[in-house]
This record gives structure tokens, C-alpha cells and sequence, in this order.
């Protein structure tokens, strides 16, 4: 994803000492940029870092007042660890199948004229900027008992039709897969286009069969890319509510439908928050493998330009 | 197996394969359309008769989706307001300044993106229930300000490197105060990428669900929130025709975008042989 990528710095003299500082900060560019810079910085610092901040704190806030741990005991054990263990499990499926499925669907695109890459890009874009609310009811509707997909599969005599597709783990990875899919596709899709064809053709010309090129040469050219789409995805199913809470049953209920019922239910807001902070150590864990893939992969290209 | 100097076999189960998954992308958000249009609504595909029903009963007295569909355009409009004004400030900070640290102001404002939503709703709650605001449009919009914002500033930080700095110094040379350069020069050259930021955060905000429902209260249900709970609790079919029109918002957004972008370039085209007094203008 584009919005992992570190930003190009700009070139500034080094300003190591406090005179370095005070002569940045006096530029007149520098106060455009700290005047203009301000507002959301502080908008985020009150809205985004305090209430995270604070969420922090109450899961480590006993009912007595005094510190405690036993919010992050409590939630992992018994029910809570299921439901951890749970959502680490379908957030894996979900983002092994979006890689395979995305890997094939990127790749066809790459090989495609530019003109239907263009509209099959369409395809898998305007999905991904529909509520996923309404893409989960679509689904719902599809996969019932008498929905689209049983009729069919019951129309061509599947033994075994109609199948149980909701309000099971099946449903629960069907839809959440469907909406990480196009963020998927779109980050191969970058890599892909990305590869350049006279390698792959240099490896052909030398003798090297169809499988070796594509395991030897192409697979490793967009490795780092699989691994950053795997891992960002998964990410992104941690936290995911909408399509489990609604398409799953009593034993696919996620960490973010626990927090919910916390909540609202139960007014157990040090649970809530301990759940949260977990959530949220675990997406920061993904954020810092992203990162140390992204220097391995650096360091490798180096290697061999070297 | 995928060989790379595809046999024709490969390609056909290659383009077999896509071809399924691009119906598996697409086939939710037909079948709603065509269903919303259905006399029976939660059922069969296709629908053995047509209706307009389902539309005529969002509108019909005593249903609670006007309600909520009002409420949700305010929120979205709001935000549109908050995270394009900020995200302009911020896109300028980032994109034409010696900004100090700006690797981590950067890194702050595309920070809501990766952080799960749940998070962020639980922390919006601790934060505006001791304040007495949950079930404010106003606390929902600042809460969905925080997932727009950096969408806004994504969009603006692109359109102003797209932008020329040249013209604007010229400009200044030819002795355009700021004000005038902004308002003559960036700012015309800008509107498409702003109208875009403008799109994405209303979409965003109207399309939200979790910050939403953490923050309402009886009177204050957003659009996606009512559809959530209908979901779940009752059934009611005019919800495949609410589900539509949030499908026909989105569409009708993502069109008027592309339009944009196809105008803006055509307008920037048009716009680089300054021919604009530039001198004459300065108040």
C-alpha cells in the first residue's frame, strides 16, 4: 500500500546542533509549513492519540483505581482466548485465499491489453469503494438456503446441495475474503507491473523450462509484494466486525463483536479496552514485520546489485 | 500451474479462474440492484416480477429511513468540511514547506488507516461519553473526520505535486502577492483534486459503520447503522432498497470523480501557457 511507504524526504541541510534547529525553525518556509501543519496535528493528538491514550489506560485501571493486569488475564483466558484465537484464525484464511485468488486475477490483468486491464481494473475497484455493509448483505442473500448460489448448485444436481454457507465459518471467510480481495489484487497488480519482462525472457532464452522461470525468476521478484499484501490484509481482518458479526455464528464471533458486546451489553469497559490494546499490539506486530520485510527485501536487492 | 510463456491450455484456466472471481467481486452488488427492483426482496434471483414497492416504502409515513438517511448527509457534510479544510493545511504543510519532522507528521495523519476501527470507536466513546455527546452528529462527524482526514490529505498531497511550482513562482516574479497566486493561480489548478478530497470524505463518513453506532444513541441512527441492525434484529425488506441507494451514492461519486479527472486534465493542459495578467491584480 501506498500509505506504508516511507515519504520522500526532503533535502535539508542536517541540523544536528540547537543553532541548527533554531535556524530551521526560523525559515520562513519552515513557519508556512509548522502554521499549516498545526491544526491536524492537533486535531489527531485530541481525537485519535488521547483517546487511544486513554484506552490504554483504563485497561490497566483496577475498580479500586489502583493498576492492574487482571483485564489482559481476563482476556486471555477461557472464552475471550477462543475468540482471539479465533479471529487470528479466520484472518489468516482470509488473507491466504485473497493471496492466491489475487495472485491469479493480478497476474491475468498483467497479461491483458491495456484497454480490457483497464476495465477489468474497474471490476475490481468499484467494489472496494462500496459500503462493505451492503456488500455482506449481498452476500447473505446470495448464500441462504434458497439464495442464488444453492439454486444453482442444487439446478445441476451437486450431490449434497443445498449446502450450509452462513452463519458458519465458511460464510464468515467468503465475505471478509471478497472485501480485502481488492486491495489485494490492487498491490500484486503494482508489483506485477512492476517486473521487468527482459528478465523473465533472459531466463527463457537460456534455457530455463516454465516452471524453474517462474519459481527462480518471477516468484522472488514479487515475493516482498505477496508478503506485504498478506500482511496487510490480515491487518485489516483483525479488527474487521461487519462481515463476521453478520454473516457468522456464535463461534465466529471476532475480537471487534466481543469489544462491541463489552460495550454495549455488559458496560465492562476495562475489558473493552484490555481487548483493544490487544487489537491494536497486534496490528502495530504486523506493522513492524511489514517494515523488517521491506529492509530485507531492500537489503537482498542491494546484495545483488553489489 | 501459471507458466509464464502462457500455453494456451494455462490461459484459458488462467482467464477461466479471473473471470469467477471478478462475478464473486461483482455479483453482491448486482444482485442487490436488481433485486431492490424485485416484488420479492429477500428472495429469488432473478425476480419473477417487477416493483417499484420497496422504494415508494423508504418514503412512506412512519418509516424510520428519511430519519436516518438526513442524518447521515449532515454527518457527511460535515466531515467533508473538516477533513478537506484540514487535510488542505496539512497537504500544503507536507507537499510546500521545510516542514520539521515531517516524517512523522505524515506518519500520524495516515496513522487511522492502519489502526483498526474498533480501536478508534472504543477511544471516541471514552472520550465523548464523559462529555455528554454521544448521539451528537456533531461528535460523529469530528469521529469520522479522523478515518477521512487522511484520505483527504492522500488525494491533496498528489494534487499539489501535480501542480506546476513554477507557475506560481512566475507569478510571484511578475509581483502576485500570496493571496492573489492562491486564489488565480493554485487554487484553479487545485479544484479538481479538492472536489475529489471533497467526494472520498463525504463517502467515507456516509458509508462508516462502527464509529457510528459507538457514538448513537435512540434519536441519532445513522443510515449504515439502521441497515446494520435491521440485519440483525428484524426483517424488513425495503432494506434492499436502502442497500441500492447506497450502492447508486457510491457509483454516482466514483463517476463524478472520474469526470473530474478527466476535465481537470484537460483544464491544466489548457491553463500552462499562462496567459492570465497575473501582474495586474495585486490588492
Amino acid at each position: 500500500m501506498a500509505v506504508l511507504a516511507p515519504p520522500p524526504e526532503p533535502v535539508v541541510a542536517a541540523a544536528t546542533t540547537t543553532g541548527g534547529w533554531r535556524r530551521r525553525l526560523s525559515g520562513r518556509r519552515t513557519r508556512f509549513g509548522l502554521l499549516n501543519a498545526t491544526p491536524v496535528v492537533v486535531y489527531l493528538l485530541i481525537l485519535f492519540v488521547y483517546p487511544i491514550f486513554s484506552t490504554l489506560l483504563l485497561s490497566l485501571k483496577g475498580e479500586d483505581g489502583g493498576f492492574t493486569l487482571h483485564w489482559y488475564t481476563d482476556a486471555l483466558t477461557g472464552t475471550s482466548l477462543d475468540i482471539l484465537l479465533i479471529t487470528l484464525r479466520i484472518s489468516a484464511e482470509t488473507s491466504v485465499i485473497s493471496l492466491v485468488i489475487g495472485f491469479l486475477l493480478a497476474y491475468w490483468i498483467t497479461r491483458l491489453r491495456p484497454i480490457w486491464a483497464g476495465l477489468v481494473m474497474l471490476v475490481v475497484v468499484v467494489p472496494h469503494f462500496i459500503s462493505a455493509l451492503v456488500r455482506t448483505y449481498g452476500w447473505i442473500i446470495l448464500l441462504g438456503d434458497h439464495g442464488l448460489v444453492n439454486e444453482t448448485l442444487m439446478a445441476l444436481h451437486v450431490p449434497g446441495a443445498p449446502f450450509q454457507l452462513l452463519y458458519n465459518e465458511l460464510g464468515v471467510v467468503i465475505g471478509t475474503t471478497s472485501v480485502m480481495l481488492p486491495y489485494t489484487v490492487l498491490l500484486l497488480y503494482a508489483v506485477m507491473r512492476g517486473v521487468d519482462r527482459g528478465l523473465i525472457a533472459a531466463a527463457a532464452s537460456m534455457g530455463a523450462g516454465r516452471l524453474v522461470t517462474f519459481f527462480r525468476v518471477y516468484l522472488p521478484l514479487v515475493a516482498p509484494g505477496l508478503v506485504n499484501a498478506g500482511i496487510l490484509s490480515f491487518i485489516l481482518c483483525l479488527g474487521y466486525y461487519l462481515t463476521p458479526a453478520l454473516m457468522g455464528g456464535p463461534k465466529q464471533t471476532m475480537v471487534a463483536s466481543l469489544i462491541d458486546e463489552q460495550v454495549m451489553k455488559n458496560n465492562q469497559w476495562n475489558g473493552a479496552s484490555a481487548l483493544g490494546v490487544i487489537l491494536l499490539l497486534l496490528t502495530f506486530a504486523g506493522l513492524l514485520l511489514l517494515r523488517l520485510v521491506k529492509s530485507v527485501s531492500e537489503a537482498a536487492k542491494n546484495r545483488g546489485a553489489a | 500451474m501459471i507458466g509464464l510463456r502462457d500455453s494456451v491450455a494455462g490461459r484459458v484456466v488462467l482467464a477461466v479462474i479471473s473471470l469467477l472471481v471478478l462475478v464473486f467481486l461483482g455479483m453482491p452488488i448486482v444482485l442487490i440492484l436488481v433485486t431492490s427492483f424485485g416484488s420479492d426482496a429477500l428472495g429469488s434471483f432473478p425476480p419473477e416480477s417487477w416493483t417499484m414497492n420497496w422504494y415508494q416504502q423508504l418514503f412512506a409515513d412512519g418509516s424510520r429511513w428519511p430519519a436516518a438517511l438526513a442524518l447521515s448527509a449532515t454527518v457527511a457534510a460535515l466531515t467533508t468540511v473538516f477533513s478537506v479544510a484540514l487535510g488542505m493545511m496539512a497537504a500544503i504543510a507536507l507537499v510546500r514547506s521545510d516542514l520539521p519532522m515531517r516524517s512523522a507528521v505524515y506518519g500520524l495523519v495516515l496513522a487511522p488507516l492502519v489502526i483498526p476501527q474498533v480501536v478508534v470507536a472504543l477511544g471516541l466513546f471514552l472520550l465523548f461519553e464523559p462529555a455528554a455527546m454521544l448521539g451528537s452528529p456533531i461528535a460523529i462527524a469530528l469521529g469520522h473526520t479522523v478515518l477521512a482526514t487522511p484520505i483527504a490529505v492522500m488525494i491533496l498531497m498528489a494534487t499539489l505535486k501535480g501542480i506546476d511550482e513554477r507557475l506560481e513562482d512566475a507569478a510571484a516574479s511578475m509581483g502576485a502577492g500570496r493571496l492573489t497566486i492562491a486564489r488565480r493561480i493554485t487554487f484553479p489548478l487545485a479544484a479538481p483534486g479538492v472536489i475529489a478530497a471533497a467526494i472520498f470524505s463525504f463517502i467515507t463518513s456516509f458509508d462508516e459503520f462502527f464509529i457510528s453506532q459507538f457514538l448513537s444513541s435512540v434519536d441519532t441512527i445513522t443510515l449504515p447503522v439502521q441497515v446494520f441492525n435491521v440485519l440483525q434484529f428484524d426483517v424488513d425488506p425495503t432494506v434492499t432498497a436502502v442497500a441500492a441507494l447506497l450502492i447508486a451514492v457510491a457509483l454516482v461519486a466514483l463517476g463524478l470523480v472520474s469526470l473530474l479527472r478527466r476535465f481537470g486534465t484537460g483544464k491544466q493542459g489548457g491553463l500552462l501557457p499562462v496567459d492570465v495578467p497575473a501582474g495586474g491584480d495585486t490588492k
